[in-house]
């Protein structure tokens, strides 16, 4: 079980690792002067551009960039955004906050409906049960989030009037996490049903029902727990799905998290905020996807003990 | 060694046989359909569409769907119908450009890699993992970010965001393959690197590639209309699914037309595409249909 902590966490600094060489290369990559980019919407004589330049280690060889922008990010230190004048690892730590409750919740509400519905699908194979929530769980992979997020939007806030829109408070929660819950439920559902099929066709489960185990005791006890550990299994790659689809549904609804913020760096063409975020989204995913593989190891013994 | 050791099951199936059980298989007729109405809707674009899909006050401003106007008019009195069918031409374009980009190099890349085996492999593969672990949106916003924006470069963002996803495929494909024995034999035979890889491996890998390839049509086209629905891809005037929600954003409640359309086509072009690769996958995997 160590061993397999260590080889996970040896795994996301890697990735870590190599999001800091992508980062220093990205705006080498920039056609253009990207100092004179970045500060295009600003009066700046050409002392000054010069100045910016060192200040940023742009006047350096690309080696020794790279460390001094590896020995800030060991310090800390992210640089500082140039619309926002702050530093960028407090602008992102100010924002994670509000992504990290609209991903976790979306993911709560996407494992609960798209399970279940895998589920059900997968024990009525064959039926119009089964065909139905399949035909519901292709039309919402088929659908984009931020589309859904608009119907939603149209439907409750604007037909219903039942939810204020950018109302603030636990009400300006539910559409943006129904919006991205509800559409990672079809990945899920489809994933479970398949899941769930491989396993109610073993041998363990057709003997449990052969020993006369009542059924609600055969699903539950054999049936879902080995069930879950491809699942779960998923889960990582779906945070990742889902902190990347925050960036586009915090646009939908005005959500202030970090992926409103992206958007605005990349209309602003602030390349130290840029730079700052793909590092930190790359580590939120590395880091939440240990988090999952020890999930996965807990549940599923042959990884616990190392084999 | 004997003939009957060379595995047969890669075999493709020959291709009229092929299109008649993707006409049986009830998602892949239905995928090739709606796929079939998008491309004529493409060609044939200035003849279905009523009005130009540019000419502003074609009809009164934010005029709800009506005999003139199908499904209504925009903010600048532009016919949505007619936008919405020459949006066909750009969501295929995008489509298409984008899986191009993302299957070539994605397919050297896992041809490269699968083959050289040891320390190349490795750090190539270590890269890819890491690249897919970003996930495609950030990356594309990365090259977004390094290109600006605009519609060309949105489709090269996407076409560059989903390398590594194509990468990772060619790779485990090549990984099985090399150990066949038709592979196996000819580095017997003293075949060179380059033959290897072209004559050998790449013909076993394409099959797999092009039922992914048609999967991935959808990802890419809701990858475009995302970003130009956030303004980084499509500009306007230009008539592109995504762009058209967003500007139908601040006018949901008194032009709900305006959100419903554009969204519609973009979910009906992903549906078929999606339906379209099931039923392909279907065809070729037997397995799989007798669920």
């Amino acid at each position: 079980m160590l061993k397999f902590l260590v080889q996970r966490l040896l795994a996301a600094l890697v990735t870590i690792w190599v999001a800091t060489i992508l980062v220093t290369i990205l705006i080498h990559l920039v056609p253009g002067d990207p100092v004179r980019i970045m500060y295009s919407g600003f009066q700046t004589t050409d002392a000054q551009i010069e100045e910016i330049r060192t200040r940023l280690g742009l006047d350096q060889p690309i080696y020794i960039q790279y460390f001094m922008y590896l020995g800030r990010v060991l310090h800390g230190d992210l640089g500082d955004s140039i619309v926002g004048a702050q530093p960028v690892l407090d602008t992102l730590l100010q924002r994670f906050p509000a992504t990290l409750l609209l991903t976790v919740t979306s993911l709560s509400i996407a494992v609960v409906v798209g399970g279940s519905l895998g589920f059900f699908a997968a024990y009525r194979r064959g039926t119009v049960w089964d065909f139905g929530a399949m035909t519901l769980a292709i039309a919402g992979v088929s659908m984009p989030h931020f589309w859904l997020g608009l119907i939603l939007l149209f439907l409750f806030s604007m037909y219903l009037g039942w939810i204020p829109v950018g109302g603030g408070g636990w009400l300006s929660l539910i559409l943006p996490t129904m919006t991205l819950g509800l559409a990672n439920a079809a990945v899920l559902a489809r994933l479970t049903r398949s899941a769930m099929i491989d396993i109610f066709d073993q041998d363990f489960v057709r003997t449990a029902h052969a020993k006369g185990l009542p059924k609600a005791l055969v699903l539950y006890r054999h049936a879902l727990r080995s069930g879950l550990v491809p699942i779960v299994a998923m889960l990582g790659l779906q945070f990742a799905y889902l902190m990347g689809g925050a960036i586009v549904i915090e646009n939908v609804f005005a959500w202030n998290g970090v992926g409103r913020l992206a958007i605005q760096a990349v209309f602003a063409r602030d390349y130290p905020l840029i730079q700052g975020f793909i590092l930190f989204f790359a580590t939120v995913v590395a880091l939440a996807s240990v988090v999952i593989d020890l999930l996965y190891a807990w549940l599923d013994p042959r990884i616990r003990y190392g084999q | 060694m004997t003939t009957e050791t060379i595995d047969t099951a890669a075999q493709p199936v020959p291709s009229s046989q092929a299109l008649v059980a993707l006409f049986r298989s009830p998602s892949g007729a239905v995928g090739l359909a709606i796929v079939g109405i998008l491309v004529l809707c493409a060609i044939f674009a200035p003849y279905l569409a009523p009005h130009d899909p540019l000419r502003m006050a074609s009809g009164p401003r934010l005029d709800s769907p009506s005999l003139a106007h199908w499904m209504g008019t925009d903010q600048l009195g532009r016919d949505v119908l007619s936008r919405v069918i020459y949006g066909s031409r750009l969501t295929l374009m995008i489509g298409t450009i984008a899986v191009g980009i993302s299957l070539t190099a994605g397919l050297l890349l896992g041809l490269v890699a699968g083959y050289a085996s040891g320390w190349a492999e490795r750090i190539l593969m270590r890269i890819v993992d890491v690249l897919f672990s970003f996930t495609e949106i950030v990356i594309a916003l990365a090259c977004i970010a390094i290109l600006g924006v605009g519609l060309v470069n949105a489709m090269i963002a996407i076409g560059i965001a989903s390398i590594p996803f194509y990468a990772r495929v060619t790779h485990s494909i090549v990984l099985v393959e090399k150990n066949k024995p038709y592979f196996e034999s000819a580095v017997a035979a003293g075949a060179g690197h380059l033959r290897l890889i072209f004559i050998h491996l790449l013909p076993n890998v394409i099959p797999t590639l092009i039922v992914i390839g048609t999967l991935g049509v959808s990802t890419a086209v809701l990858a475009a209309a995302g970003l130009s629905f956030l303004g980084l891809g499509a500009q306007p005037p230009q008539p592109e699914w995504g762009f058209m929600l967003s500007s139908s954003r601040d006018l949901i409640a008194r032009a709900p037309w305006m959100m419903v359309f554009p969204g519609l086509a973009i979910a009906i072009t992903v549906l078929g595409f999606n339906l379209l690769g099931d039923g392909v996958r279907e065809v070729l995997d037997p397995r799989q249909r007798a669920r």
